[in-house]
Formats: C-alpha cells, structure tokens, sequence
C-alpha cells in the first residue's frame, strides 16, 4: 500500500488524524481513482480483465462520481463508490466474512472475502448483490459488469 | 384523582418487625449457621442519613400497608418486593438458599395470607441456579399469587450469561416474569467500575448502570431469542436511561451484528417486547413535556407500569407523579393494565378488590 503521510491532504485536517490509517487509505485511493479507459455511451470501459487480481479491485472516476470494481471468484462486481449510511468511499472499505444469522451461541462463518465493511463506520455489504447486513432495506448501489470480446471490464452506469 | 380505582404498585417494601419477624421461617437445620453469622453479606457501605422511610409511613405488617397505602389509593394489586432480594450475595451458598425460602414464606405467611390484594415475588439465589430453580418450583406450584422472581442488580455476573438459562427456562415454565431490583450495588465490587462514588446522593443516583449492564448483556447474549416468552420487569430503575441506550445499540448493531449473529432484530425490538420498566423513581426534568416524550420513547403504553416504592423516601404519589401529557389513555395502561397483562391478573381480578384484614 502506497502511503503519502508527508503529505498533508488538504481539506482532511479536521480532525481525523494521520492515526487513522483506513481512512487516509480511503480518501487517498478515491483521489487516485483511474480514469476509465474510454466510454462508449452508458458503458464505462474500465480496464483489461487481468489487471484486476482475484480478490482485487479498482476504484474508477466517471465524471465526478466513483466506482469501484471487484473480482471475486473469477466474476466482476460494480458498487457505486458511495455508502448509503453517511456517503464514506465505501468500495475502499476491506473485505471480509461474516456470521450469518445463527442459534444462539453459534457461529455459522460466511461469505469468506465477499463482504465489503465500510472505512467508516463498519455496516457491512455483500459485494455481489450490494445488500446491506443490517437491516431490510439498505443496499449500496450497483451496475451491470461484463467482460467483453476484448477482453476489458465494462461497466455499464 | 381521576386513577382511583384502577392501580397496580408494583413495588412495595415490607420490613421485619416485632409483628413480623423473619426468624420462624428459616429452616431449621439453617438456625445455627445463621445465629453463627452465616446469612451475613457484604454490604456497599452507603445509606440515606436523613432515613430510608418516609416519616409518615411504615410497611412493618399488612395492616399498616392497607390503611395507609392500598386503602388510602383504592390500590387494586401490589407487588411486594422483600429484602430477600438480595440473598443471591449471602456469603454462604447454602444459608442463602434457607434464607431464600425464609423470605418467601415470610411473605407468603405475614402479607399474602392477610389481604388478596398483596401480590409477592419469589425470592432466589442466583449464585445457586439449579437451587434457584428448586425454589421457583415449590412456590409457584402453591402460590400462584407470588407474581414474579425477583433477582438484585447487584450480581456475580451479568444476567445474559448462560448459567442462569435454568432459572429463565422456570420463568417461561410458569409465566413468571423476572424482576430486576437494585440491590446492594457496590457489595460485591465498586459500585461503578471506575471506583467507588464518595456517599448515598452518587451512589443512589447511578442505580441505573447495573440495569444498562444487564439489559445490554441480556439482549447481545441472545436471551430474548433463547426464551422468548420471558419478559425481565426493570424495578426502581426509572425509565429516562433506556432510550439513548437502545439507541447506541442499535447503532452499533449496524456494524458489529456479526459479533452476536443470534441477534435477528435490531437491539431495541428485544428491548421493546421482552423488557417492561417501573416508574420510579419517576424523573422530573426541567421543562414541561420533556417527560412525556421520554415516555413515547421507550413505548410506554405498552412497556411501562406504575409503581411508588412505598414506604421509601423517594416514593411517587400515584394520583400526581404522571405527567398529563401522556393523555388518559397512556396513563391508565401505565396504573393499570401493563401490569394486569404482565401478571396475568385476571387469575385474581374477582378477588382483588375487597380487603379481608
């Protein structure tokens, strides 16, 4: 992970903290965010399929708004870059697994690698279909991916 | 007086006296070990210099409590809640189960048996559960007038813990609920788990953190969804302390679910349906309104019942202590038919209204 701490990012000093290092890492990869290759309409070619590892990612700038594009288990996953909860760049949030819903005082481990946990405050989000884990309604938003005959990761927004 | 004759106190402390000694009721093979100092607890250290008791009130037998509470407010029901409470910090396991169906006996014996509007609260060890669960039993096969069991803030562990599971599983068997009564906090530690406060005004006015420590160990632990006819009764706790509670544990909920995954709802639903809270010590905040929205906040006209803490000093009047606010409505679901529903005081609703001292 690349780091900048020398570097005052401005508009940040409000309290945050160089300690914080998940949200420095957030706002730095938001402002890094890769122009697309090129756009075609309403699709967005993002990049070659094979420079997104497995379990990768890339956060990609349309305009003013970010996306950001995962692969998990060889498939492509598009969020918009934005948490609905308070609007943190949620697709630089980490992934992880969770429990799902149990008897008590068992665990039932799940989704190893495919829930996206905000940097912010933590509401997790399952990346393939952008629903929220914490209540009925919440989800992130999300687009149609597909991998064309070029072989590059197309989003459609 | 618009209340008069529809009330329901659900807490009432009765006293030891020369009427009613608690000496008869403790077992026989126990009289020993308790004349050689074996009932004794450690006590927190902290008292009301200015007296525990109202001046012009006294709870030392079921006459004084009828003329000058139950009568005197056309109470339909009380529920009693004994110093048995904490016997659950008796040092010696065994003389505080003897001493848990002293107290119950005792209830049973001097206030029960004198008047059908007395309702009383079984008295258990918790440091003991199977024990507990022993005594939960021969009560409330014989006495289905002990309405509820009632356990002390004060305790070794938090309640959401899984050895008490055996007491809660009797409560579900027998449709008791489970009372939460400050008792003694700061006996078994400090009083707060930052030190300990410097006298009673501290010390009485933090009663609430034991209730929160509890409340939020009970719901996270997956009580609710491990007994879901349980209901826990808040006692003497007040009610100001659990909207914001609820509300952070909801919050957390949001990101930390995954932590206690038994948890299908969010915190304040458990909340809401299992728990139900007292009135006293009613708080009284500086503007006018402010109450009743406290009140909105915790749905009170579902989870909140009245009670006065007769014969304490900081009791609540019945027919003033509510703030009209709540609209008639709410307030006689507060006096009255929380806890009729609570109780299950339809068992006893032919008898409960005429005095047989």
């Amino acid at each position: 992970m690349k780091t900048n701490n020398n570097q005052k990012t401005p508009g940040l000093d409000c309290g945050f903290g160089s300690e914080n290092k998940a949200l420095d890492y957030a706002f730095q990869l938001v402002e890094e965010a890769a122009p697309p290759k090129k756009r075609e309409g309403r699709d967005l070619v993002v990049c070659s399929a094979t420079e997104i590892p497995e379990g990768g990612r890339r956060t990609v700038a349309d305009g003013k708004r970010s996306i950001g594009v995962f692969r998990i288990g060889g498939q492509f996953y598009a969020l918009l870059n934005v948490c609905p909860h308070m609007g943190a760049p949620l697709c630089v949030g980490k992934l992880h697994g969770t429990h799902r819903p149990s008897e008590v005082h068992e665990y039932d481990p799940a989704f190893h690698g495919r829930i996206l946990r905000c940097p912010w405050h933590g509401w997790e989000f399952d990346v393939m279909t952008g629903k929220g884990l914490y209540d009925r309604h919440g989800r992130a938003a999300t687009f149609p991916v597909r991998v064309d005959s070029h072989g590059d990761v197309v989003v459609t927004v | 007086m618009k209340n008069n004759a529809s009330i329901v106190d659900c807490d009432i402390h009765p006293y030891v006296s020369e009427q009613c000694p608690i000496e008869p009721f403790v077992p026989d093979s126990l009289r020993l070990a308790v004349d050689q100092g074996m009932a004794n607890r450690p006590t927190h250290g902290y008292s009301n210099p200015f007296g525990l008791i109202r001046r012009d009130a006294h709870c030392q037998s079921a006459r004084q409590l009828v003329e000058e509470h139950l009568d005197k407010f056309d109470i339909a029901f009380c529920v009693l809640q004994p110093p048995g409470v904490g016997v659950s910090q008796i040092n010696n396991i065994d003389v505080a189960n003897g001493m848990a169906e002293a107290w119950n006996d005792w209830q049973i014996e001097n206030y029960l048996k004198r008047d059908r509007r007395i309702l009383g609260s079984i008295c258990v060890n918790m440091a003991d559960p199977p024990a507990a669960v022993r005594e939960i039993r021969r009560i409330a096969k014989s006495y289905p007038r002990m309405v509820q069991v009632i356990v002390p803030g004060e305790s070794r562990e938090l309640y959401g813990h899984r050895q008490y599971y055996p007491v809660y599983e009797a409560c579900e068997e027998f449709g008791l609920p489970l009372g939460l009564h400050p008792g003694q906090e700061g006996s078994l530690g400090s009083a707060t788990p930052v030190g300990r406060p410097s006298n009673y005004f501290e010390w009485h006015t933090i009663i609430p953190l034991t209730f929160q420590a509890h409340t939020v160990s009970m719901i996270c632990e997956g009580v609710f969804e491990r007994f879901p006819r349980l209901h826990v009764l808040l006692v003497e706790g007040g009610i100001s302390w659990l909207p914001p509670l609820l509300w952070r544990l909801d919050k957390n909920y949001k990101a930390l679910r995954s932590m206690a995954p038994w948890l299908k709802e969010l915190p304040s639903e458990y909340a809401l349906r299992h728990l139900r809270l007292t009135t006293q010590p009613i708080e009284e905040p500086p503007q006018k309104g402010q109450l009743a929205q406290m009140f909105r906040m915790v749905q009170a006209d579902r989870t909140v019942l009245f009670s006065s803490d007769y014969p304490h000093w900081d009791y609540d009047d019945p027919v003033r202590c509510l703030p009209a606010d709540l609209g008639d409505d709410t307030i006689r679901r507060i006096m009255y038919d929380n806890a009729f529903a609570l109780f299950r005081l339809e068992r006893f609703s032919e008898e409960g209204t005429r005095p047989t001292v």
